[in-house]
This record gives C-alpha cells, sequence and structure tokens, in this order.
C-alpha cells in the first residue's frame, strides 16, 4: 500500500470497505427525499439567510390564532373574533408569499444546479421525485394552513371553564378544519409547483407563482361584478375566492354580502369540485414536466 | 454474468441527429474505458444504460437488469458521477454526499457513516463541512465522486471525471479512479476524449464514433498495434523513406526521424538491410509506443458527420 499512497500525493487512504447493509429501494429513497425537501422548504440545514423568509412567514400565519387567542384569554372565550371558516381569508396572502418564495426553491434548485441527474440516476423515478416534491411541499403549507387552526382550537378549549360542553359544541369542526386545511394546503402547493418547475430561473418563478395568486383576485372581482351571469364563473379562475367559496361549502357558513362569492352566487358544490379538478390538473402539468425534462 | 449489454441500440434526436447506431456491444465486468471524439455518442451512451434516456429503438441490460424498466431496482447498485456540474451550493458537501445516499436507499445511520468514509476516500476532509460554493474545482469533482461512489456499487458510470482539472488534479483523479476500479473491485466505465487518460486507468477499450462501435478489445490489444519504431541516420532520410515504402512498410517523417509501423518482428530486419544496403549510418533505432490517439485520429477526420449530443 505505501506505492500507492505515495503516489496519491495528499490523498490518505484508511481502506475502502464495502458495504454489505440494507438496500432499502425506492420507497425510501422516496421518502428520504420527502423528508430533505420537507426541511428545505424552512431552510433547515442551509444557511441562516435562507431561513429567515420561510419562517417569518410562517410566523405570520399564526398571528391571528394569537391575537384570537389574547382576546379570548382576556374576555374569557365570549368573543369569537375569527371563526374556521375566515382563518383562511387572513393568511392567504402569507401562504401565497410562503408559496412564491419557496416553491421555486423547491423545484427549481435541482434544475438550475442540475442536480436532477444525480436523482434521477438514482433508486427512484421521474414521477417518484416530482410526487415526493409535491408531497412535501404541501405538508409544509400545512404547517401554515392546518397548525394555526389547530392551535386555535385547542387554546379556545382551554380557555373554557367547560372543556367536555366546548367538544361537544365543537366536534364537527375538526373534521371541517382538517378537510380545509389539505384541500388549501394541496391546491396552492400543486398550482404553485406547476407553475414554478416550469423553469430554473428562480426570479421568473417567483414572479408568476405571485401573479397567478394576487392578480388573478382583482381581475375575478371585475369580471364577477360587471360581466353578467357568464362572468360570475371567472371566481373559480381566482384560487383565493375558489378555496373562499370552498371554505363557505365546507362549514356551511353564509359568505358576507359584500364579498364576491355572494355576488357570484354560485352552487357550493362547484367550488370543491373546482377546487379539486385545479389540483389534479396542477398535478399532471408537474408530472409533465418532470416525464420530458432532460437530466 | 456480462457487466452491461446492448442490443441495437440507436438514439435519434429528431430525424436529423442519430446519436447511437444500433450499436450492440457486451462488456465484462473491469475497467473499461469509453473513447470517441465530442459528439460521438458516450454521453448518451452512458445515460441510456442509467435510465435516463429512452432509447428510440433497441435494448439495454446492466448487472442483469433492463435499464429501461427496471431502473430503480438497477441503479441502487449503480454510480454516476456526470460531465457536467451537478452540485447544489447552499449545502455541505458532508451533508449533499449524505442524502444522494439515502436517495440510493441506504438507511440513515449508514449513510453517514459511509459519507464521512467515502469522502475521506476522496480526499475531502475538514472542508466537507462547508457549504460546496465555497469549493474550488477540484473539490467538486472529488465530491461528485464521492456521491457516485457512497453508495457502493457495483458499477459506475464516469463521464470526463477529469473535467476542468489542473494537470496535478487529473493526475489526482485518475490515481482515484484507477484505485476505486482495481482495489474495490467496482467496474468502472469512464468516457474520455483523452485516450492518454484511458491508457493509464483502463484495462479494455470501447471506441465509439459517429453513434457506431469501432471496437472493443483490451487495452494491449490497442497498444499493440500502436509500437513503431523511430530510426535516426546519418545520410539522406529521404532515399531510405522511397525504399522501406517500396517495400510495403508505413513511413512517416518527423523532423529528422523516420517513424516506422512495426507489422511483424520482420520489419527490424529489414530496416537494418536497407540501411546497409544503401551505405547508410544507422544512428539509432528506438522502439516507441504511439498514443492510441494517433490511430484514431484519422476515423475520426474522415467522418466530419459527428454528431452533436
Amino acid at each position: 500500500m505505501s506505492s500507492q499512497s505515495d503516489s496519491a500525493g495528499s490523498i490518505y487512504d484508511l481502506g475502502y470497505r464495502h458495504y454489505d447493509g440494507a438496500r432499502l429501494g425506492r420507497r425510501h429513497a422516496v421518502l428520504s427525499l420527502y423528508f430533505y425537501t420537507l426541511r428545505g422548504a424552512f431552510g433547515l440545514g442551509r444557511r441562516t439567510s435562507s431561513k429567515i423568509i420561510p419562517i417569518a412567514i410562517t410566523i405570520i400565519a399564526f398571528i391571528p390564532a394569537l391575537i384570537q387567542l389574547g382576546i379570548a384569554a382576556i374576555a374569557s372565550g365570549v368573543i369569537e373574533l375569527i371563526k374556521p371558516e375566515n382563518y383562511y381569508g387572513y393568511v392567504q396572502v402569507a401562504v401565497a408569499l410562503f408559496c412564491a418564495a419557496v416553491a421555486p426553491e423547491i423545484v427549481g434548485r435541482d434544475q438550475r444546479t442540475r442536480t436532477l441527474s444525480l436523482y434521477f440516476s438514482r433508486a427512484l423515478q421521474r414521477r417518484d421525485y416530482a410526487l415526493a416534491k409535491l408531497a412535501a411541499f404541501t405538508t409544509a403549507l400545512l404547517l401554515l394552513t392546518l397548525l394555526p387552526q389547530a392551535v386555535l382550537f385547542f387554546g379556545n378549549m382551554l380557555a373554557t371553564n367547560d372543556t367536555t360542553a366546548f367538544l361537544r359544541d365543537n366536534w364537527r369542526q375538526v373534521p371541517r378544519i382538517v378537510i380545509g386545511g389539505l384541500l388549501i394546503a394541496s391546491l396552492m402547493a400543486s398550482l404553485s409547483l406547476a407553475i414554478a418547475c416550469q423553469t430554473p430561473r428562480r426570479s421568473y418563478a417567483t414572479v408568476a407563482v405571485i401573479a397567478v395568486f394576487l392578480v388573478t383576485t382583482p381581475l375575478a372581482n371585475i369580471f364577477v361584478r360587471e360581466a353578467g351571469s357568464i362572468g360570475h364563473y371567472a371566481i373559480l379562475f381566482s384560487p383565493f375566492d375558489l378555496l373562499g367559496g370552498t371554505m363557505h361549502w365546507l362549514f356551511d357558513s353564509k359568505p358576507d354580502r359584500e364579498s364576491i362569492v355572494y355576488i357570484a352566487d354560485l352552487p357550493k358544490l362547484i367550488y370543491p369540485g373546482a377546487a379539486l379538478a385545479v389540483t389534479a390538473c396542477a398535478t399532471a402539468l408537474i408530472l409533465r414536466r418532470y416525464g420530458r425534462i432532460a437530466a | 454474468m456480462a457487466l452491461l449489454e446492448t442490443r441495437e441500440l440507436t438514439k435519434r434526436y429528431g430525424t436529423i441527429v442519430t446519436a447511437l447506431d444500433s450499436l450492440s456491444i457486451t462488456l465484462e465486468p473491469g475497467i473499461i474505458g469509453l473513447v470517441g471524439a465530442n459528439g460521438a455518442g458516450k454521453s448518451t451512451l452512458i445515460k441510456i444504460l442509467l435510465g435516463l434516456l429512452e432509447p428510440t429503438s433497441g435494448g439495454a441490460t446492466v448487472l442483469g437488469l433492463d435499464a429501461a424498466t427496471q431502473g430503480p431496482e438497477l441503479r441502487q447498485f449503480v454510480g454516476y458521477m456526470p460531465e457536467h456540474d451537478c452540485l447544489p451550493g447552499d449545502v455541505s458537501a458532508t451533508e449533499f454526499v449524505a442524502h444522494m445516499a439515502q436517495v440510493n436507499g441506504l438507511p440513515k445511520a449508514a449513510a453517514r457513516e459511509r459519507t464521512a468514509e467515502t469522502l475521506r476516500h476522496v480526499g475531502l476532509f475538514e472542508e466537507r463541512y462547508r457549504e460546496i460554493r465555497g469549493y474550488s474545482t477540484g473539490m467538486k469533482q472529488r465530491v461528485k465522486l464521492a456521491q457516485a461512489l457512497v453508495h457502493d456499487p457495483r458499477v459506475m458510470f464516469l463521464d470526463e471525471p477529469t473535467n476542468g482539472l489542473d494537470p496535478a488534479g487529473r493526475d489526482e483523479m485518475l490515481d482515484l479512479v484507477r484505485r476505486t476500479g482495481k482495489e474495490f473491485g467496482i467496474s468502472i466505465i469512464m468516457a474520455s476524449h483523452l485516450l492518454g487518460e484511458i491508457e493509464r486507468v483502463c484495462e479494455h477499450l470501447v471506441v465509439i464514433d459517429g453513434g457506431k462501435l469501432l471496437r472493443s478489445a483490451p487495452i494491449g490489444d490497442f497498444t499493440g498495434r500502436t509500437q513503431v519504431l523511430a530510426v535516426e541516420i546519418e545520410g539522406d532520410a529521404r532515399q531510405l523513406m522511397a525504399r522501406l515504402i517500396q517495400l510495403g512498410l508505413k513511413v512517416k517523417e518527423e523532423g529528422r526521424l523516420l517513424l516506422i509501423g512495426i507489422e511483424d518482428d520482420a520489419v527490424y530486419d529489414q530496416i537494418r538491410d536497407t540501411v546497409a544496403d544503401l551505405g547508410l549510418g544507422l544512428v539509432r533505432l528506438e522502439q516507441r509506443r504511439q498514443n492510441l490517439e494517433d490511430l484514431f485520429r484519422t476515423p475520426a477526420a474522415e467522418e466530419p458527420n459527428v454528431v452533436a449530443v
């Protein structure tokens, strides 16, 4: 070995050992990518500057819940300022900003650095990669959509004098909150990833995601108010209003008289239907992109 | 079991560009050099064997597994070092390579342990905890090699592993590749357009050009055919050259020397006798090993329709 180390210059050779341990295959590969992506969404394992934006936005999503709990603590649970069906409305801009900031990192980074070649030459397939990324980003968004509501629910429960009574009155809300959070997270995750994965360029992706969420809302507003009964369907092209309508369907609540969900006056069931359709189309777009992308 | 086998493998990009043209080849385990000009189809072949590209027609098996249909299973046992940059800048080498090991199916603890070992093997020490963006080209090439090796593959595909390295870095990388193949018994397919590198590392050589197989043989067969005699004489070299050509030998002039191909051992006698006949003084008769490059320069130059990959 001595002649080897001489010719190898600075390379130490402490001996190579073969690996005889377990090889867990595709499932493990996908799960690893899922957790790695989820950590990366919040900048964990990266430099501090990558953590600031995602974590700051996540905190913003909790502010309404904390305010309500603060009020509830002072006014002993009498005033319910923020209802579960409305919570989404308070945090939608924060969730959209999170999408715009993080989605390009989730799907653009590996394209930019050409790391895709390394993933696709490992124990997974192209669609596994795409679905692991989507699942991880959806989970990240659940932290912004579901977790604050869970905090609010348990906070309210603890604030009441009679926990049993609270649960008796409110248990119906639990599955609604969970389904609502899942619907919001999966639609916004798939839509923003479908847009962001089309380009390795971070800035393009960020602007495009922001535009889809924020520009469509005033546009839909104009069409619904000004373009007659056909124009009412424009509301389905605005993700915020589409999800707003879905929440009213889910919680069986009445929309505000000023809101365009009220003005559009579409059958309630059309909202969850359209939300699922958008999620499915966006997922198909992501799979299509990763089926074709060169690696 | 053959290391890999391709059957009538064809890859076309659009209708005009043919990167691989019914390539059929069977290779046994070992360190194999894949040589060809830029655009000869080396990278395309590697990508098809990895399942990164779908062939237009034909098929390939690696380690007995079908590259197109058994991709994930096969790739657990395959390492790939691409030609291009492929590393994220914002994580450390340790973090990245451990992640890559897990995506190849290694459990977390094993992945960490193997990462430390592999990075040490390729010669990265304390810097492995720093972000990759601060690395030199040489260090990045080492990380690329490490990620291909971390899961202890049975075969590694290395696409131009010395790309962008300075001469010292080249030497170290080639040495590393050679040791990885020889001492650890990992089969290696190394693509390069530099024959000198292939000669130093590989046992078997595959030459492709224009997407077609030119030759596949042990490296000795190639170097054997590339022996030349360098002859230096006192007097008129042209006269000797003309006579030797008449005798049917291949002669090339190089400065004051004549380079003569060694077809068989009779060449030595022929030269000696001819020099004596002409009454010239023989100063030097020296056996030289011609570079493999010279051997293939002609076919490559003759085919201007070499395609880009």
